[in-house]
């Protein structure tokens, strides 16, 4: 390794301070990238002249509710000319979070665990919740090959998504019927992995939603659905998330996009054919199948959703800042958050102003 | 000896500093950027108290067998195919792409695979980790074997040394310099792939315990995770390179 004219010794020195050199750069690049990325994410990105945004970044997920319709239809891009609007697929909520959190998203959808410890600590994120894009119906389902009850599960191996609403809904229903965590073997699985397992018999039950759900009924049997654990209390939900940055700057614009979604929900009610055939196009599924699934949520509009059993109204928050707190209570059993945030914490994150703008009343 | 502790320790310790610096700014939210106390104290309640309900050191032993079935049936595997390979030129026209092939594949694209024919438990991630620790062994040895002195096997073969013999009592031996740095690479992509086997029903296990972690947004316990990954990695690639020096005490000198 010596090279002709240097001492061992001063190869070694020299190598070293080039080596020290570099990485005092490399460090300092890093540090000025992320420095820059977190400097976009914490604004609001710039306006156009009449003061709607530039851009509005949207994640979606593959749900058959009004948010699919508003996509296809391409009713934001036309109700917003002058923003650039894209729209990233996700999958769960937990990512979702992520997202806003880095300020790579301005609008969101997540379901209720999510948005729950989103806003509990040690996330504390800064959002708002404008919407409820859909409350949790039959299309979340615990099945089960041989047994009629929940309480038969003692003993048995239950599969679901960690961390989703149905990983909530199924240590609900245990504690419902009176059993605890240990009495069964929870199994973290994703959806399409539950199909796999279910067909080779390596799960005796799961917890799990639409298609893979509609598979798994084929040949096993419904035990509790999420519409039966709503009316029990144990409401979940796919919610809305606006960051809280972008609501202030921009009211207008998050108006805009409650109407388009209000629009969407009075097309599943007026035309149900039309509604059928767009999230049938996104979710890839025949117009009759969207058209089923789409049954399975419970979808409001406008003006239920300042009802006082869903968002409410700036003097009278809602039914949902509860709902909220109970799963964050639930979640803390769970250790997934540090403490249990006031109910006002919860009732502040409802953007019932937002839609009082957008709605009147 | 005193000089390469000083910077190693020196590096770490910068390292620490920086990272300690860049928390303690409080520029970024802890979860981009845990504290290094923070990470301390998830230890001690992983280790205590347990996460996910299994204590830490369940999880790192519980990946620690996956990864030491994996590459003990992915090492044995790997000489068979190497000798093979290295030996037979029928079967190295027939095998050298497909080891070739297996090796560039990433081992998240073939999991799912593996989920549907063997299942959520055990099987399917061994199986994973063998297929990914065999390629780096049997490329080893098949070099290796090919690359053996012919002095060596004919003098073997003119000391009366039959053709059965020759592969274990000539070929292997010289072999084994090569073959062991062919197993530290096995375990090394063992390691790293070991977290890919536990993206399904992986925990306990370090790799499930971290994806779960990410899950809920406990950077914390994702950095811990990962620096116990790292730690433990560093520890066994010690002892497989002790491993070389007591089994080949030759290389580098012939």
């Amino acid at each position: 390794m010596a090279r002709p004219g240097l001492t061992p010794v001063t190869t070694l020195e020299r190598s070293t301070t080039v080596k020290l050199k570099s990485l005092t750069a490399a460090a300092a690049l890093l540090l000025g990238l992320t420095a820059c990325s977190s400097a976009d994410g914490s604004g609001s990105g710039e306006a156009n002249a009449d003061g709607t945004p530039r851009e509005l970044r949207i994640a979606y997920q593959l749900i058959p509710n009004g948010d699919l319709i508003v996509k296809d239809r391409g009713w934001l891009e036309e109700a917003l000319p002058d923003t650039e609007i894209t729209w990233s697929r996700f999958d769960s909520g937990g990512d979702v979070n992520t997202a806003i959190l880095a300020g790579s998203v301005d609008i969101g959808l997540a379901g209720s665990s999510p948005v729950a410890r989103g806003l509990s600590a040690p996330l504390d994120i800064a959002y708002k919740v404008p919407w409820i894009f859909d409350v949790i119906g039959e299309n979340e389902a615990l099945v089960a090959r041989d047994a009629s009850s929940v309480a038969e599960l003692k003993g048995k191996k239950i599969a679901a998504p960690f961390a989703s609403t149905t990983h909530y809904s199924l240590l609900a229903a245990l504690q419902d019927a009176g059993l605890k965590e240990d009495d069964v073997t929870l199994v973290d699985l994703e959806p399409q992995d539950i199909q796999a397992a279910w067909t080779r018999g390596d799960i005796d039950a799961a917890y799990v939603w639409t298609p893979v759900l509609g598979e798994l009924q084929k040949d096993g049997r419904t035990l509790v659905t999420s519409r039966d654990l709503a009316a029990k209390g144990r409401v979940t939900a796919d919610l809305a998330v606006v960051r809280t940055a972008f609501a202030d700057r921009y009211p207008e614009a998050l108006a805009v996009w409650l109407r388009q979604q209000d629009r969407a929900v009075k097309l599943v009610r007026e035309d149900k054919a039309a509604a059928s055939a767009a999230v049938g196009r996104q979710l890839g599924l025949s117009p009759e199948e969207a058209g089923r699934q789409i049954d399975q949520l419970i979808l409001l509009d406008g003006e239920e959703q300042q009802g006082a059993g869903h968002l409410g109204t700036a003097a009278a928050p809602g039914a949902l800042a509860q709902t909220l707190r109970s799963t964050a209570e639930f979640l803390r059993t769970q250790k997934t958050v540090d403490a249990v945030p006031e109910l006002t914490v919860f009732q502040q994150a409802l953007a019932a102003d937002a839609l009082a703008e957008a709605f009147g009343g | 000896m005193s000089r390469a502790f000083v910077l190693r320790a020196g590096g770490v310790l910068a390292l620490l500093a920086l990272w300690w610096a860049a928390s303690a700014a409080g520029i970024w939210p802890e979860v981009f950027v845990p504290k290094p106390e923070s990470v301390w104290s998830s230890l001690v309640e992983t280790w205590t108290d347990g996460y996910a309900g299994h204590p830490l050191w369940e999880h790192l032993g519980v990946s620690l067998r996956r990864i030491l079935l994996g590459s003990l049936y992915g090492v044995l595997g790997g000489v068979v195919a190497g000798l093979l390979i290295g030996l037979v030129p029928t079967v190295r026209a027939l095998l050298g792409p497909l080891v070739t092939f297996v090796r560039t594949l990433p081992p998240l694209a073939y999991f799912s695979l593996l989920v549907i024919w063997f299942g959520i438990d055990e099987t399917p991630k061994v199986v994973l980790l063998f297929v990914a620790a065999l390629p780096p062994v049997a490329v080893a040895t098949a070099d290796a074997v090919r690359g053996v002195h012919e002095d060596y096997v004919h003098a073997a073969r003119s000391l009366g040394a039959t053709r059965r013999q020759i592969p274990f009592l000539i070929v292997l031996p010289s072999a084994l310099p090569e073959l062991m740095t062919g197993i530290r690479v096995a375990v090394g992509v063992a390691y790293t792939t070991v977290v890919a086997a536990e993206t399904v029903n992986g925990v306990p296990g370090i790799g499930g315990m971290i994806r779960d972690a990410q899950r809920y947004n406990q950077s914390d316990v994702v950095v811990l995770g990962l620096l116990v990954i790292g730690a433990s990695g560093l520890l066994i690639d010690a002892l497989l390179q002790l491993a070389e020096r007591r089994l080949a005490p030759w290389r580098g000198r012939a």
